[in-house]
């Protein structure tokens, strides 16, 4: 692992640096779906993406494993609230509901992705509700979507 | 007292309407005779009070013995559902549709804390905190999850109301036809 992890290193001398743990840290986030590529001459299984919010950025880890040996790589990268990301859909397919769930519960938007829209929640749902800035008001906790009249 | 008093106080019925009024009595009494002791339910699990539920159904605490036949999963057939699990705000449109789908007279068996009230998720921002907020329920089971043997008490204090007429359709909607 730590031979393909010097390997990564040294191709992209600009975009990625060796961060704590064997992590690596995706310096530039245009470069995202260049080093995916390359990721995807060793790594079979994107294992998952999780996000954390960590204002004003948002930390997104993927992790990738494969099917035989036990190595894994996690490439790391922070972005700004605001700001979007590409999607690596097309790269790793597993991508397209971790993505979406980004999307629900961070509301992180992912360019080319081909079906973003909630995968958790109802569509019409207020908020993302993993933010650090969401409150859950009685407003939202008495939400249910319906129009009742009883 | 003088007889003007009594003509005031007391008024005649005609025959015809005692015996209308009573019919309806009578067969508003067999209907719901009929519909206590054969209440098909409708099982609505979500969540660990399904398992409970089934339990229900099996040999040791026997609900055929009420009259409450698991038959078939289908709204179209059912007089009764039983919501057990948490409700979440995703499911709250579901569980609706498949209650609009039932036909009338429905009655509906709130089962576990998370239905009752929220239970274990009364701070949370995607459940539904009560099902009473979302349709009309005739008896609650509260429990975390509730024994098995509690559904038949439900059942039976079910049967109760709907002797009495004093369920939510019959308070809610009034007379059926």
């Amino acid at each position: 692992m730590n031979d393909f992890t010097d390997k990564l290193l040294k191709a992209f001398p600009n975009g990625l640096k060796a961060s704590d743990g064997g992590t690596i840290e995706l310096t530039d986030k245009k470069k995202l779906l260049k080093v995916v590529e390359r990721v995807r001459k060793n790594f079979d299984i994107l294992f998952m993406l999780t996000v954390v919010d960590r204002p004003p950025n948002f930390e997104l880890n993927y992790v990738f494993s494969k099917y035989e040996g036990r190595d894994i790589l996690i490439l790391r990268t922070l972005i700004k609230h605001e700001e979007s990301i590409d999607s690596i859909t097309n790269l790793f397919p597993s991508a397209d509901w971790e993505e979406r769930e980004a999307y629900d519960l961070f509301g992180i938007k992912f360019d080319g992705h081909p079906n973003l829209k909630r995968i958790l929640l109802p569509e019409d749902w207020p908020g993302h509700p993993l933010r650090k800035d969401f409150v859950v008001t009685d407003e939202i906790k008495n939400w249910t979507g319906l129009d009742l009249k009883f | 007292m003088n007889n003007e008093d009594l003509s005031s106080e007391f008024s005649y019925p005609g025959l015809g309407e005692i015996i209308i009024t009573n019919a309806e009595k009578f067969i508003d009494a067999v209907l719901n005779w009929g519909r206590s002791n054969s209440l098909w339910p409708l099982t609505f699990g979500t969540s660990c009070c399904a398992i409970e539920m089934m339990t229900f159904g099996a040999t040791k605490v026997d609900a055929d013995r009420l009259g409450t036949l698991f038959i078939g999963d289908s709204p179209r057939q059912a007089d009764l559902i039983f919501v057990s699990g948490t409700i979440t705000k995703k499911m709250a449109r579901r569980l609706v549709n498949v209650y609009q789908q039932m036909p009338s007279p429905k009655y509906v068996i709130a089962v576990g804390a998370c239905n009752v009230s929220g239970g274990l998720y009364w701070d949370s921002y995607n459940t539904i905190h009560g099902i009473d907020r979302i349709m009309p329920v005739d008896v609650y089971i509260p429990g975390c999850p509730p024994k098995p043997e509690e559904f038949l008490d439900a059942v039976k204090v079910l049967q109760r109301l709907i002797k009495e007429k004093k369920t939510k359709e019959d308070l809610l909607y009034g007379r059926r036809s």
